[in-house]
């Protein structure tokens, strides 16, 4: 049996929302999926027998689930914040190679409780997107369950979120 | 039309109530805030069930506000904060067709907690309107019709039975069992088999168990799963006396001259209202809903919500105490051939301290960890506050899923019914339709954590004597959400409890009310074996006295 405990929740991506610095410019404006893509690249490197984020769809799932109704808006909003404030401490941050990405996002989560929150809120959605169904556009190839050794549960889902079969 | 009764809800407490009543021909309508998914819906997908809100409501549409002892005040914060929903399943069949189906009686002691043990001061503990022996028939007919299989292991406080065994064998065990009867037995503890509201066999329309090792928290593809849907409401829907209208979410029972004339209902689709007349009306929304439906439920005669005119109703609400706990199995402690074995129960529970330091006790239930992967690779993020990244982090992922598996426990012990947890409505925080949401107190007696952590020592021993590394428990106050009771307490006295001992509200003859809420004590096992069985008690007394209400 499940036991919900009520604990606010370590992302706290509920109250990042007020943290946002409305209306203050950022320096360099960048696709923010395209930050998202990178560090997701940096949390999950190819590993010896791990597949790499890019490898199991880390991003394309994360463009599926957004757009869901179900989505936590505030987890959104917080997604794309983080972009920016990583744009805005690490400029460079696309163009360095990975080691110096890996470093530099240490840092970045050294910094400040906004910036861990938000790799940790990050590093949720990419191991959500590694160990889902692939109906939901990650864990292609079901390389995560492959990796683990983790067989799913049957049936799988025909349809996302739930739908009734017709 | 008009019905002769209207339910409200489709949950465990709804449908012993619909099947008891169609089978006698009358005419029922149930009102389900939901759709209507069924078997060939199901599937095992973590996103959709276990994380997101897709089988509850949306938390920006409809959610609770908790309100919580911070620095010595009171503070309500709505789940859609805290992230934290307080729903558990919302359609037909309600939070059954996502229960795990850990199924125990509860035993005499728990009817008469107050001559037993006398009182506890800041508790508000009584005595039931019945004993145990006007239920236990009832608790047989769950056994048959909703079916639980188990085997009967005698110890000390087992509740006495009208039958002498289950009518559905025990589930294929997982071999860890074994391993803890060996221990049970070295420390000499009964190693109690847990009955599960699951079938081992087939029954009628329904496929038995087929291991799926997704259980808990996910709707069952076989029907195995004793949930109210397949159970219950398939066979009354053949009746041709059961309509079911889904997504209607009532906001308001309509009183003259103390009797429920209507149901108003919003279509949570297209948003319209419609209403439904009936002679009697059941309250089954689960314990929160309930009353909040009664309280928002105001009226002249009632204008302190139906019902409510002693200010009883939400209450003495309940939830389960107690807590869980763990240890970790490696290929140190068990083959791992035998240790990685998946899908098979381990329907192993300690019940020798249902009486405990001449207190009353509670239960020991052991089970794996849940097999879902996302929620058992994201906690590998965290090493303590560290968070961890990239080879590390996969290395750790790695290991847990091929190399260890988790043993956990959970406690269950008497949530302590006081002043300071109940349900109440504000007309500050309302939902999309414009209803006042329930707040919950959940302020708990410190009694109930100190129970709980003398029966956590008790597992934990198990744990150890079996090889387990990293035995942790944590024991909480915080509420199990999905273990509710309480709120309408039934008894004889109509200035101190909602309902009559058939669970009739004292002031509104053709209101009853027939899930957990009528409980005034929770007992220390969890509540849907009794909610089922008092659902059929009390639909057998609505047949009964029929004829009284139809006209
Ligand atoms: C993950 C999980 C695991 C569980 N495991 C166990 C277990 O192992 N053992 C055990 O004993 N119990 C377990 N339970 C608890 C069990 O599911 C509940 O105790 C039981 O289902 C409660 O029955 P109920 O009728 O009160 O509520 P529900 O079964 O939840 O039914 C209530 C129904 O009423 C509907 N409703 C509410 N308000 C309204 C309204 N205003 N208008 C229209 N419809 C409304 C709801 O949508 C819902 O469908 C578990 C629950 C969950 C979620
Ligand atoms: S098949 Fe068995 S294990 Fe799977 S959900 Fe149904 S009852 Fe649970």
């Amino acid at each position: 049996m499940t036991r919900r405990v009520f604990i606010a929740s370590t992302l706290l991506a509920g109250t990042a929302l007020t943290l946002l610095p409305q209306g203050e410019k950022t320096h360099i404006r960048v696709e923010p999926f395209k930050v998202i893509e990178t560090v997701q690249k940096v949390l999950f490197p190819k590993g010896l027998k791990a597949p790499s984020a890019s490898e199991f769809g880390a991003t394309n799932y994360l463009a599926t689930v957004t757009t869901h109704s179900s989505f936590w808006k505030d987890d959104l909003k917080f997604l794309i914040f983080g972009t920016e404030l990583l744009m805005k401490e690490e400029p460079t941050f696309l163009s360095m190679n990975s080691e110096k990405q890996d470093k530099a996002l240490r840092d970045f989560v050294n910094n400040s409780s906004k910036g861990e929150n938000w790799v940790s809120l990050l590093l949720f959605y990419t191991l959500e997107a590694l160990f889902s169904d692939p109906i939901y556009g990650g864990n292609k190839n079901e390389l995560g369950w492959k990796w683990t050794q983790h067989h799913t549960g049957q049936p799988q889902p025909k349809k996302m979120w739930a739908e009734e079969i017709a | 039309m008009k019905y002769d009764v209207c339910i409200v809800g489709t949950g465990a407490g709804a449908s012993g109530v619909a099947h008891t009543l169609t089978e006698a021909g009358l005419k029922v309508v149930m009102l389900e805030r939901g759709g209507f998914l069924k078997e060939k819906d199901f599937s095992k997908d973590e996103v959709a069930y276990c994380k997101r809100d897709i089988v509850t409501p949306n938390l920006k549409e409809s959610y609770h506000t908790i309100e919580a002892l911070e620095n010595g005040k009171w503070v309500k914060t709505p789940t859609y904060v805290t992230e934290s929903s307080f729903f558990n399943g919302n359609i037909v069949g309600g939070s059954s067709n996502f229960m795990s189906g850990y199924f125990h009686r509860l035993k005499p002691v728990d009817f008469k907690l107050l001559s037993t043990y006398g009182t506890i001061k800041g508790a508000n503990v009584v005595d039931w309107a019945i004993d145990y022996d006007e239920i236990e028939p009832y608790f047989e007919k769950v056994e048959r019709l909703v079916g639980v299989s188990g085997e009967v292991t005698p110890y000390k406080y087992h509740e006495p039975r009208s039958t002498k065994e289950f009518p559905y064998p025990p589930l294929d065990e997982h071999p860890i069992s074994k391993r803890i009867d060996q221990s049970c037995n070295k420390l000499g503890f009964v190693p109690y088999k847990t009955p599960r509201a699951i079938l081992s066999k087939p029954k009628d329309d329904r496929a038995n168990c087929y291991y799926s090792n997704y259980c808990g928290s996910y709707p069952c593809s076989s029907g195995a799963k004793g949930s109210a849907r397949a159970s219950l409401l398939q066979p009354a829907l053949k009746t041709g006396d059961l309509t079911i209208i889904t997504h209607a979410f009532v906001k308001k029972l309509v009183e003259k001259n103390a009797k429920v004339t209507e149901a108003i209902y919003i279509d949570t689709q297209t948003k319209k209202e419609h209403n439904i007349k009936a002679n009697i009306f059941v309250v089954a929304g689960q314990a929160v809903e309930s009353c909040r439906l009664l309280l928002n439920s105001k009226s002249k005669n009632f204008p302190n919500g139906l019902a409510n005119n002693t200010g009883q109703v939400g209450k003495n609400l309940l939830f389960s105490a107690g807590g869980v706990g763990s240890g970790q199995f490696d290929a140190k402690t068990m083959p791992l051939k035998e240790l990685m074995v998946e899908g098979l129960f381990v329907n192993r529970s300690l019940c020798d301290w249902y009486e405990i330091e001449k207190m009353k006790g509670g239960i020991v239930d052991f089970l794996f960890e849940h097999a879902n992967p996302i929620s058992k690779a994201s906690k590998q993020r965290w090493e303590g506050s560290k968070l961890l990244w990239g080879e590390e982090l996969q290395n750790k992922i790695f290991h847990k899923f091929t190399a260890t598996k988790q043993l956990n426990f959970e406690v269950f012990n008497d949530w302590l019914p006081t002043d300071n947890c109940f349900v109440s409505v504000d007309e500050k925080y309302k939902d999309v339709y414009g209803v006042p949401v329930a707040n919950i107190r959940i302020g708990a007696h410190p009694h109930d954590l100190k129970v709980a952590k003398l029966l956590a020592k008790k597992a934990e021993e198990v744990l150890k004597e079996m090889g387990a590394k990293n035995i942790l428990s944590s024991m909480s106050s915080y509420p199990p959400a999905n273990l509710q009771a309480g709120g309408c307490r039934f008894g004889n006295d109509s200035k101190t409890s909602v309902l009559n001992k058939h669970c009739q509200a004292h002031e509104v003859s053709n209101l009853f009310v027939s899930d957990g809420s009528f409980m005034p004590t929770g007992g220390s096992v969890t509540y849907t074996w009794t909610i089922y069985a008092n659902s059929f008690r009390v639909g057998d007394y609505i047949v009964a006295n029929w004829e009284r209400y139809n006209k």
